[in-house]
């Protein structure tokens, strides 16, 4: 090697952009990072390089914050700094650019580069402009060809990376951590990306470049650092060094530990795939494996080797191909037909997508066959028991009960009953998708153990894996992916030495001209413009329709004196949708919201009644709906209680304490013209309540949309991870979107009170909250983002309004009007839900 | 919990036994609280027709927490009660035969769960606003077939044309009532149902963990649609018993019953370790849900009061539950 470490006093680079010192780092059980230092000079790439394991993400995490060291300092520029977290490191200079970028969908891109250090004028205001023009010359510095303003959901990948790019250059960083910016590009994309790395270069950005593809790097970067188990290898400038001479770096030579391989006669031909493609994750893939073989899969990062296993056992939707199991074709629609085919998977997630966590070990290992112990669904308990016992002691897993909860078991258990769990069946291909990772060592060797029993009884075994080191010891023949592509098939296993593996998986594979033409159908199929604007416009399309059809029905719909009459009729129901609408956009759910409002129409007559005036009236309507919101918000964020939850049992109490104000009986007013005004007075043909609710709404829309407090509130709602990285704090802005949507919800029932002179004793609350919710998904189908959106709800609510008003003209029984609105609400919902297909479940519980 | 377990064992094994049972207790004492305030509360009589009128409540937080276990919500529940006590009710105003009379509401809220399940676990609308929109279409069904809530009276109907009707609510077998009978026998039913079916066991896995019950081969949607389907069944049970112990069928007349069954499912939370969703629990909090009606309406405290303290109890359990998981 002609390579030696640099040492830190030789780095006397009076130019160090960031020095790192001795930093150790250790976890119970395994020293992360050992007496590493290094130096990052200003305006160069620098590349961190490194198998799964080596300490890289742990380096990373300790500049940008996460972690602390346990020894050695961080000099940024010259000075040595502690970074307490994410905000400290990048209000000291490191920042960073995920592989998968926080973005939140619905926003602009503006909106997205500044969360968290927006621009603002006197009184919250955001300074679009302003914001506009500082994203824009960010968006020129990585030569974006997309405006500001388009919505980051309308944009690629590679243009997200872009995004989360300038985002982080507007920070001014000393260097810009970029972390495997390449892994879900095409080449193309990729190359693209290069040149605006280049460019920054160029204009004096230090940049650490984190990636597993060793040609991209070797292109790129000025110099590497090398890591392994957790020490420095070596750095050195690209130019001094071989792509042989770095494989063999990032690999090391002694062998780690012992493999249980054992050599298993190889049977026919088991399983055949040909021509598999999906998306652009897999572009056609040709495979064979046989009965009793073990076929390691070797890939990087966005390789497609996990998109593999999941399209051939039906979790992903095959776009082309054909796949054969023991001569039967196999094309399954889902997991549970491919179990019946013979495919056995263990996903790559153990604890998201393998166990489920909370159920025990018997529950985990009997599930994908239980039908198997049972009669007409009945379950024969004994035998089910036994079974799982049986494997309880085949896999040694320990602790020896079938009893315990998979979760407080260690992953290598953990693992064993994801694998355990297909043995009781006829799966006759296992797909390994990373089964040893954060395994120790033991458990390893136990899974291998297991792939070879597998392989003994005429299994065909599939393992995926980025550890190629046991690719090369544990299978009979091996595959290379990259980039979707098969890049190398290695017959002869003694071959597959993890040098040979890794510089397959990192290379460059040949016929990549081909990937034009698949982005060009890519994008072509992507969505027609018809389509496109359906999505967008379909919403209104159907409303002015269905409006057009009353008003051919039932002229006199259209007359002058019916519109106001329907403007006045909707006003009240949207004052409280509007209220309602302010709670969702952060705060989850509120099913209290029609009981509040309500409540506060008893209260306001009651305050009425007693002789306070309209104005006391208003105040203390106002002020009992800010106070429930208050604590709705407490609940929610202080005792933890799902929003869905908290605010049934406030409807509850409030529903209660409205009964118990009122004593069962409906308040009624009389001769307060001032206060009726509010509800049923006209200002010439305009009802004064729709002026009201203009007014109110165009108030809530500048605090929504035009301010800081607004941003963040739909931050928080939309993604609440995004906005937790930009240094959000969400409990703020589920308080505020409680509190403002329970004033105006207050407000809504004053004006409910003067609207129908008086309070009505029935607890209608949940009829408001159905009109209401109805009007809020509705609205936000409106909205251009698909957002909840005030000005959206307004629209709907008068739709509805409407809607009822021609129906009955059209001589539809009132009776009907509740069904026709829940038709619409479950209308409205399924517009939105017709690219996803996951099941209803509510996971605010 | 292991590791404070070994650090102080005194203390936690006390803390340990107050979790366990101090909710249970705390039941308990509400209703000793009843009891002395109104030694009536606790008479034979009394507790007899409180465990009568619970056996509606009963078995509609039944079908609520199977579809709660998964991560999902039923709020069309006490709407499809009232829609097949309605339709029974129809029925036996028409002279129908009693087989017709029984197995055509239960049709009915098979249908409707069926039709929930389909939005919510095929099409994927979120199961609270896809039951929302649900409660309403049956409510205004019932509205228009009844021409505006005229409640259906049966019990001006010829005692001949009705005895066998009334039997399931009214009538009894030896000293217990017919209507605890069939109280006993869907409790029985939906243990079995909820722990040693395929059907248990897949649900659970929905309800833990979806995506990887999905990868396992289970087929998820049609386990969670399942969920709603029992739901409607289950509520249309409870709606031909409410008619035929209450000799009336009043439109919305159920519409109470859906908030009970949510404070019944939460407070059946408190008796679990882990605060699962059981059946167990479930029939636990119906009861005392109903004991509790009963006490206040003793006591002279209606319905405010009622709404008030069943509100205030599911956010009490949901804190506590919070507390147990967290721990």
């Amino acid at each position: 090697m002609t390579v030696a470490a640099l040492q830190p006093s030789a780095a006397a680079d009076s130019i160090a952009a960031i020095e790192c010192r001795s930093i150790r780092k250790a976890f119970p059980g395994v020293v992360a990072l050992d007496d590493v230092s290094l130096s990052i000079r200003r305006g160069e790439i620098h590349a961190l390089l490194g198998q799964n394991g080596a300490g890289k993400s742990t380096l990373v995490k300790v500049l940008t914050g996460v972690y602390q060291p346990d020894e050695g300092e961080i000099r940024i520029a010259g000075e040595t700094v502690r970074l307490r977290d994410v905000r400290d490191a990048e209000a000291k200079g490191i920042a960073i650019v995920h592989q998968d970028q926080q973005l939140i969908a619905q926003f602009d891109v503006t909106s997205n580069a500044l969360l968290g250090n927006e621009i603002v004028r006197l009184g919250g205001l955001l300074d679009r402009d302003a914001m506009n023009r500082k994203v824009l010359s960010a968006l020129d510095r990585v030569a974006a060809d997309f405006s500001p303003t388009t919505l980051v959901r309308d944009l690629s990948v590679a243009q997200r990376a872009q995004v989360a790019i300038a985002a982080a250059l507007m920070r001014n960083p000393t260097a810009l951590i970029l972390d495997e910016p390449t892994a879900s590009l095409s080449d193309k994309e990729a190359e693209r990306l290069f040149d605006i790395i280049r460019k920054l270069r160029a204009e004096g950005v230090t940049i650490i470049y984190i990636s597993h593809y060793l040609d991209e790097v070797l292109n790129l970067v000025d110099r590497i650092t090398v890591l392994r188990d957790g020490k420095l290898v070596a750095t050195a400038p690209v130019a001094d060094i071989s792509r042989g001479e770095v494989v063999k770096m990032i690999v090391g030579r002694e062998i780690a530990q012992l493999y249980p391989k054992e050599q298993v006669s190889i049977g026919a031909p088991l399983l055949e795939v040909r021509g598999l493609s999906q998306g652009t994750a897999l572009r056609g893939i040709d495979l064979t494996v046989r009965a009793g073989e073990i076929l390691g899969i070797a890939g990087l990062v966005g390789a497609g080797r996990s998109e593999l296993a999941m399209t051939l056992v039906g979790a992903l939707p095959r776009d082309g191909g054909t796949v054969t199991l023991g001569g039967r074709p196999s094309n399954p629609a889902d997991p549970r037909r491919a179990k019946r085919d013979g495919f056995a998977l263990i996903p790559e997630d153990r604890r998201h997508e393998g166990l489920i966590t909370e159920l025990t070990v018997r529950d985990n290992l009997t599930l994908p066959n239980i039908a198997r112990w049972s009669r007409f669904g009945l379950l024969n308990l004994r035998r089910e028991r036994a079974a799982a016992r049986e494997l309880v002691t085949r896999l040694d897993i320990q602790p020896p009960s079938i009893k315990p909860i998979t979760r407080n078991l260690s992953g290598g258990n953990q693992q064993k009953i994801v694998v355990g769990r297909w043995l009781t069946g006829d799966a006759r291909v296992f797909l390994f998708d990373e089964p040893t990772t954060g395994v120790d060592v033991g458990s390893k060797i136990e899974i291998y153990r297991q792939m070879v029993e597998l392989a003994r009884l005429g299994a065909a075994v599939i393992f995926i894996s980025s550890d190629f080191e046991e690719i090369a010891a544990m299978c009979d023949r091996t595959i290379v992916m990259r980039r979707g592509r098969i890049a190398r098939v290695i017959d002869d296993q003694a071959e597959a030495t993890p040098e040979a593996l890794l510089y397959w998986a990192s290379g460059s594979v040949e016929g990549d001209k081909a990937d034009d033409v698949l982005n060009a159908a890519d994008s072509a199929g992507r969505a027609s413009p018809l389509a496109d604007f359906l999505a967008r416009w379909g919403t209104v399309l159907g409303m002015l329709l269905t409006l057009a059809v009353i008003a051919a029905l039932a002229p006199q719909f259209l007359s002058l004196g019916n519109i106001f009459d329907v403007l006045k009729q909707g006003s009240v129901l949207a004052f409280i949708a509007l209220g309602l609408t302010v709670v969702l956009i952060a705060g989850g759910f509120d099913m209290s919201a029609g009981a509040t409002s309500q409540f506060a129409a008893n209260v306001a007559a009651g305050t009425l009644l007693a002789g306070f005036g309209s104005a006391a009236a208003i105040v203390i309507g106002g002020v009992l709906g800010f106070a429930v919101g208050i604590i709705n918000a407490a609940l929610i964020l202080i005792f933890r209680i799902p929003a869905f939850v908290a605010t049934l049992g406030m409807m509850f109490v409030i529903m209660g304490a409205t009964l118990l104000y009122n004593g069962g009986q409906a308040l009624t007013l009389s001769n307060l013209p001032a206060f009726f005004f509010l509800g049923q007075g006209y200002v010439g043909p305009v009802p004064f309540v729709f002026i009201l609710l203009v007014a109110m709404t165009f108030a809530l829309h500048v605090v929504l949309k035009r301010t800081r407090l607004g941003l963040r509130m739909y931050a928080v709602g939309q993604n609440e991870a995004a906005a937790l990285l930009r240094g959000i704090d969400r409990r703020r802005y589920v308080l505020a979107s409680c509190a403002l949507g329970g004033l105006v919800l207050g407000f809504a029932g004053v004006i409910l009170s003067a609207y129908s002179y008086g309070a009505s004793a029935l607890a209608t609350g949940v009829d408001f909250l159905i009109s209401a919710l109805a009007a809020a998904f509705l609205g936000s189908t409106i909205s251009r983002a698909g957002e909840l959106d005030v000005i959206g709800t307004v629209a709907a609510a008068i739709f509805l309004a409407s809607l009822s008003n021609g129906l009955i003209l059209m001589g539809v029984s009132n009776q009907a009007l509740p069904g026709i609105q829940g038709i619409v609400l479950v209308l409205s919902i399924s517009l939105g839900l017709i690219r996803r297909r996951a099941i209803g479940q509510v996971l605010i519980f | 919990m292991q590791s404070a377990a070994t650090r102080r064992p005194v203390d936690t094994l006390l803390f340990e036994q107050l979790r366990a049972y101090g909710p249970a207790f705390g039941m308990l004492a509400v209703l000793l609280l009843f009891a002395v305030l109104k030694p009536s509360f606790a008479s034979f009589a009394n507790i007899g027709n409180v465990l009568h009128q619970s056996v509606i409540l009963i078995i509609m937080a039944f079908g609520l927490s199977v579809v709660m276990a998964m991560r999902g919500v039923d709020l069309s529940i006490a709407q499809i009660a009232d829609g097949a006590g309605l339709l029974a009710a129809v029925l036996m105003l028409h002279h129908q035969p009693l087989w017709l009379v029984i197995t055509a509401p239960l049709a009915f809220g098979t249908l409707i769960g069926l039709i929930n399940g389909f939005l919510i676990a095929y099409v994927g609308i979120p199961a609270i606003i896809g039951t929302l929109g649900m409660m309403f279409v049956v409510r205004s069904g019932e509205l228009l077939v009844t021409n505006g809530a005229e409640p259906q009276i049966l019990f001006t109907l010829p005692r001949g044309l009705t005895r066998n009707f009334f039997f399931i609510g009214q009538g009894s077998i030896g000293p217990i009532s017919a209507l605890v009978l069939l109280g006993v026998v869907i409790f029985a039913v939906m243990m079995i149902v909820t722990t040693v079916t395929t059907f248990a066991r897949r649900s659970r896995a929905v309800g833990g963990n979806a995506r990887a019950a999905y990868l396992a081969g289970v087929d998820v949607r049609a386990v969670f649609a399942g969920g709603f389907v029992l739901a409607g069944l289950l509520s249309s049970i409870a709606g031909v018993a409410l008619v035929s112990r209450t000799s009336i069928a009043m439109p919305r007349g159920a519409e109470p019953y859906l908030l009970d069954a949510f404070a019944a499912v939460y407070l059946g939370t408190l008796l679990s370790r882990r605060a699962d969703i059981t059946i167990w629990g479930t029939l636990i909090g119906a009861l005392f849900i109903t004991f509790l009606g009963n006490g206040l309406t003793l006591l002279g405290l209606g319905a405010p009061y009622r709404y008030a303290l069943n509100g205030g109890f599911i956010l009490l359990a949901m804190a506590i539950g919070a507390l147990k998981r967290k721990t």
